[in-house]
């Protein structure tokens, strides 16, 4: 665990020094908001309706955007082999970066869902803790998925480009259950109504972390 | 203290290293030299547990690498091409994550050590892009050394170093010599590469083609082998 957190500190202390990541998914997030307000006919269909499945796919493309970078910094001066050489094991490695890009995108879904708030007049709904919680497990699966596929695609000419190809179908299952707990808890309905929502996304998480810890090791070995 | 048998690495068709056997005892200093795409740097790679290879065995005191083995790893410490620095971190932390993951204690202490040793006692705040590159070469040495490795493995280590860097980096050296560390340098550097070397070889086309313990050949005569080597082999 202390080599998880010692990766946790390198990754944030990276992105403080850069901002490269998130000023880039900061931006896409409120383009992404006042785009998708204009789009919309609100005389046709009510914001409302549509917002919840807006505001996932604006974090799984804005996760994609920043996310496909995570190994980006590793490589400009081959640090990635020296930590591939260090004794931490690689799993450790894995939920270290892993953690850390829970810790950006959380952030991220954070201000997706705030924007959206302010262009579609969404109210936070009467179950504010249970709304971060469907985001916080649906982001946690995400990047569990998308810091493995990063691994992936960084040693593959296509690069970021193949990561989307790789990702999207495998998640499928946290949009359609994020997007329905987050309609019906902006919609106020109550909590027990999407508690199998969110103990699939919890099902989910904990499944992409496990896979993703035990596979790295294969993706980055030479 | 290091066993190589056999070592073979492919990269599709191409062959980098064919069947290498290498025997160093605690304390020596091999270098060896070669052509370009001799193999070098994928030998090293081997050695340092950084590459899989596709045949054979290396053993570190008897205890065969083992990529899952993370202990096996704090024997050893390289310096590669590439620095494996962040760019955007400071020289100090630079030395500090490394330090941590390795499980160092008192960094507090050993950081300003190890950065002194190397001429950078006033440069551990600074940004290692703002570094010279003889800088940032003798920050991958410190990085390489924090942990005090049994096994030294070196890649072109004087590359691009002014004669200042090159006299701190031959000093490092020295000491590691002195206290019985293993080490194995890739070089083009004749001069720097026998001035510490204790055996010497010549690898081309993925196979050590000649070796000699280093105090049997003085420079002209390196030379001249170096040349009969490379010229002569098949």
């Amino acid at each position: 665990m202390r080599q998880v957190g010692v990766i946790v500190w390198k990754d944030l202390l990276l992105e403080l020094r850069t901002r490269e990541r998130f000023a880039a998914m900061g931006s896409f997030a409120v383009l992404a908001g006042v785009l998708f307000n204009f789009s919309i006919d609100a005389s046709l269909v009510r914001p409302q309706d549509v917002a919840a499945g807006l505001i996932w796919m604006t974090i799984v493309f804005d996760g994609l955007l920043g996310l496909g970078r995570t190994f980006h910094l590793e490589g400009e001066d081959g640090a990635f082999q020296g930590v591939l050489m260090s004794p931490a094991p690689k799993d450790a490695i894995f939920l270290g970066k892993a953690i850390s890009n829970f810790v950006l995108l959380y952030a991220v879904a954070l201000l997706v869902l705030g924007v959206f708030m302010l262009f579609f007049g969404l109210e936070i709904g009467s179950s504010p803790l249970a709304l971060l919680l469907a985001l916080g497990l649906g982001v946690l699966g995400f990047v569990a998925l998308a810091t493995l596929f990063a691994a992936v695609s960084s040693g593959t000419r296509m690069g970021e480009t193949m990561l989307p190809i790789l990702v999207f179908p495998l998640l499928v299952p946290m949009v359609i259950y994020g997007a329905g707990a987050t309609g019906r808890l902006l919609a106020g309905r109550p909590v027990a109504e999407v508690a199998g929502n969110l103990r699939v996304l919890a099902a989910f998480a904990l499944v992409a972390l496990a896979a993703g810890a035990g596979l790295f090791r294969f993706v980055v070995e030479d | 203290m290091v066993e190589a048998r056999g070592l073979v690495r492919e990269y599709g068709a191409v062959v980098a290293v064919d069947g290498v056997d290498l025997t160093l005892g605690e304390g020596e200093f091999l270098t060896v030299f070669g052509p370009n795409g001799a193999g070098k740097s994928s030998l090293l790679g081997m050695l340092g547990g950084a590459l899989r290879p596709t045949r054979g065995t290396v053993a570190v005191r008897g205890r065969p690498l083992d990529f899952g083995d993370v202990a096996w790893r704090r024997s050893i410490g390289m310096v590669s091409h590439r620095g494996f620095l962040y760019p955007q971190l400071t020289a100090e932390e630079n030395l500090r994550f490394y330090g941590r993951l390795f499980g160092l204690p008192d960094l507090d202490e050993l950081i300003p050590e190890r950065l002194a040793r190397v001429g950078l006692a006033d440069r551990a705040r600074f940004a290692v892009h703002k570094l010279s590159h003889g800088m940032r070469q003798r920050l991958a040495l410190a990085r390489a050394l924090l942990h005090d490795p049994e096994l030294v493995l070196l890649d072109e280590p004087y590359t691009g170093l002014d004669p200042a860097a090159a006299a701190v980096l031959r000093q490092v050296l020295e000491e590691l010599g002195d206290r019985r560390r293993t080490v194995v340098m890739v070089t083009h550097n004749l001069t720097e590469g026998l001035a510490l070397a204790t055996r010497v070889a010549i690898q081309i086309r993925g196979r050590l083609a000649w070796q000699s313990v280093a105090a049997d050949v003085d420079r002209a005569g390196f030379e001249h082998r170096y040349h009969e080597v490379v010229e002569g082999w098949p």
